[in-house]
C-alpha cells in the first residue's frame, strides 16, 4: 500500500438521515447548495412497510424508509445529473481499488455500510444494520477519512475496518456498494425533481398494491398493536412496540421516522415556487410529525415498566397508529394531484 | 432553513448513553420547522435500555446452557452478535438446517476445521476461541 496522503476538501455537515445528508454533502461540493430536506424529498425518502413475518432483532420488522441508496440515485435521475453507482463487487480487492483509484481522481465517494462493526458508531446502536451510508474523502497511509453525516466531526477508519463494514454479513448486505457523481449539469430543473419525486413518493405511500406497504401497512399495524398483549403477553407486546418506537426514532431518522424531514422539504419546495397546497401539506405533515412524538412518548411508558401490567392501553396506542395513518393519507391526497 | 440551534446539555451523563450528539428535527405552533443538534431524550434511553437488556439477558441464559452442556458454544456466540439462526447462516455462509445442528453439542464436536473457521470468522473469534469459550 502506498502511504501517499490525499485529503479532498470535502465539507462535513450535520444532518439528520445518513443516505440524504450525504447526498446533498456531494452536491454542495460539487458547488450546488442543496439542503437535506430537499435532497430526502426529489429522492423519495419517505415510506413505510410493515412486515411482521421477518423478525430483525427478534421482533416485527417495518421500515420507515426506502431502500437504501434510493435517495441518491433517484435524485440524481430526476435532476439529469451524470452519476454512477456500483451494485456490488465481486472480491474485496477490487471494491477497495476502486474506492482508492475515485479518491486519487479527487472524487469524494459514497459507500454503503452495516454499522455493526463500525468502530466510531455509538455502542448503543450498533445492532444488525445493513443499510447505512457514509462519504469517504480521504486518504493516509492506512486510514481513510470518513464523513459520517449522523456524526457530529468527520471521523477515520483503518483499512481492515473499512472492509469489514463495507462486506459486512446478513440481510440487505452492501457487498461494497458505491456511488460518486461525475459531472453536474450547468442548471438543475428543481422544479421537475420536486414534480416527479412527489409522483413516486404518492404512489409508493398510497397506491402500492400490496397491503402490508404504505398507509395500508400502517393500518395493518395499528390492528395488530392492539392484538399484541393477548397473543404474546406483556413483556413480548412491549418489546415489539419498544421495536416500532427504536425504528422511528432511531440514529439517523431525524425524529418521528423522517416524518420532519419530509415535513420541512414541501415547506421549503411550497416557498420556492410559491405553491399554497404544498405549505398546507407541510403544515398537516408537520402536525402528524408531532402525532408520532407523541406516539413515541405515550409508548415509551409502556415500555419502561415492561412486564408488569401496561400503563397505557394497547388499544389506545393501536386507535393513535390507525389516527396517524388517516392524517398521513390525507397529506398525499392533497398532494396528489399537484401542478407546481 | 435557518442554522442548526445547538443543545449542550447532556441528558445523560452515565457511560453507555448520551455520549453522542444527533440532529432532530421538531415542528412548532408557527409552522416552522426547526433542527437541533441535542442528546437523546427520555423515550430512546427507554426503549434502547429495554433492548439491550433483553440481549444480554438471551446470552446470559445461552451461557448458563453451554456451561451445563446442553447447547454448543455456537449458540452462546450466536446471540453475543444479536443473530438469530438465520441471520448466522447468512453471516457464515452454512445453511440454516447445518446451523441448527450445530447448536447442539454432539455434532458441534465432529465438525471439521474448515466450517469452525467460518464460524470464527463470522464471530470476529479465534477457532481456539470458539471451542474454549470463556
Amino acid at each position: 500500500m502506498d502511504s501517499k496522503s490525499i485529503m479532498i476538501n470535502y465539507t462535513h455537515r450535520q444532518a439528520g438521515h445518513c443516505e440524504s445528508g450525504a447526498t446533498s454533502n456531494l452536491y454542495n461540493f460539487y458547488g450546488y447548495q442543496m439542503s437535506e430536506p430537499m435532497a430526502f424529498g426529489i429522492g423519495t425518502g419517505i415510506y413505510f412497510s410493515y412486515l411482521p413475518f421477518i423478525k430483525l432483532m427478534f421482533a416485527p420488522m417495518m421500515s420507515f424508509r426506502n431502500l437504501p441508496n434510493t435517495v441518491f440515485h433517484r435524485s440524481s435521475k430526476y435532476l439529469g445529473v451524470d452519476a454512477t453507482v456500483i451494485k456490488k463487487f465481486s472480491n474485496v480487492k477490487d471494491s477497495m481499488d476502486a474506492l482508492d483509484r475515485n479518491l486519487e481522481k479527487g472524487i469524494p465517494t459514497g459507500v454503503q455500510v452495516g454499522v455493526f462493526n463500525l468502530t466510531f458508531f455509538p455502542p448503543e446502536y450498533r445492532q444488525h444494520y445493513n443499510m447505512h451510508n457514509m462519504v469517504v474523502y480521504g486518504k493516509k497511509g492506512n486510514l481513510y477519512h470518513i464523513s459520517d453525516t449522523v456524526m457530529e466531526h468527520p471521523q477515520t477508519l483503518t483499512y481492515d475496518d473499512l472492509v469489514r463494514v463495507r462486506w459486512a454479513k446478513g440481510a440487505f448486505a452492501p457487498k461494497g456498494k458505491m456511488y460518486w457523481i461525475n459531472k453536474m449539469p450547468k442548471e438543475l430543473d428543481i422544479k421537475k425533481g420536486v414534480e416527479l419525486g412527489i409522483k413516486k413518493s404518492v404512489y409508493e405511500m398510497t397506491k402500492v398494491p400490496f397491503w402490508l406497504v404504505g398507509i395500508k401497512g400502517m393500518r395493518v399495524m395499528g390492528k395488530d398493536i392492539k392484538k399484541w398483549p393477548k397473543k404474546h403477553g406483556n413483556q413480548k407486546a412491549s418489546f415489539y412496540l419498544g421495536q416500532i418506537l427504536r425504528m422511528a426514532e432511531d440514529f439517523g431518522t431525524g425524529g418521528a421516522g423522517f416524518r420532519y424531514i419530509y415535513g420541512a422539504f414541501l415547506k421549503e419546495s411550497g416557498q420556492k415556487f410559491e405553491n399554497a397546497v404544498l405549505l398546507d401539506a407541510a403544515d398537516l405533515m408537520g402536525r402528524t410529525a408531532n402525532k408520532w412524538r407523541e406516539f413515541t412518548y405515550i409508548g415509551a411508558r409502556n415500555c419502561k415498566n415492561r412486564s408488569s401490567q401496561p400503563e397505557e392501553d394497547y388499544n389506545t396506542l393501536g386507535d393513535m397508529m390507525l389516527e396517524i395513518a388517516g392524517m398521513e393519507e390525507q397529506v398525499f391526497k392533497k398532494i396528489e394531484k399537484l401542478k407546481i | 432553513m435557518e442554522n442548526p440551534i445547538e443543545n449542550l446539555d447532556p441528558v445523560y451523563k452515565n457511560k453507555s448513553y448520551g455520549q453522542y450528539r444527533e440532529m432532530l428535527y421538531s415542528y412548532d405552533e408557527n409552522g416552522n420547522f426547526q433542527q437541533t443538534v441535542c442528546y437523546h431524550g427520555e423515550p430512546e434511553k427507554v426503549v434502547l435500555e429495554q433492548a439491550w437488556d433483553l440481549f444480554n439477558e438471551r446470552a446470559e441464559d445461552a451461557k448458563q446452557k453451554v456451561l451445563a452442556g446442553k447447547v454448543s458454544p455456537i449458540a452462546y456466540y450466536m446471540e453475543k452478535i444479536l443473530a438469530d439462526p438465520l441471520g448466522l447462516s447468512m453471516m457464515a455462509g452454512v445453511s440454516l438446517w447445518k446451523v441448527k445442528l450445530h447448536c447442539r453439542p454432539f455434532f458441534f464436536k465432529r465438525l471439521g476445521e474448515k466450517t469452525l473457521a467460518k464460524y470464527a470468522e463470522a464471530f470476529n473469534i479465534s477457532v481456539e476461541q470458539l471451542k474454549n469459550p470463556e
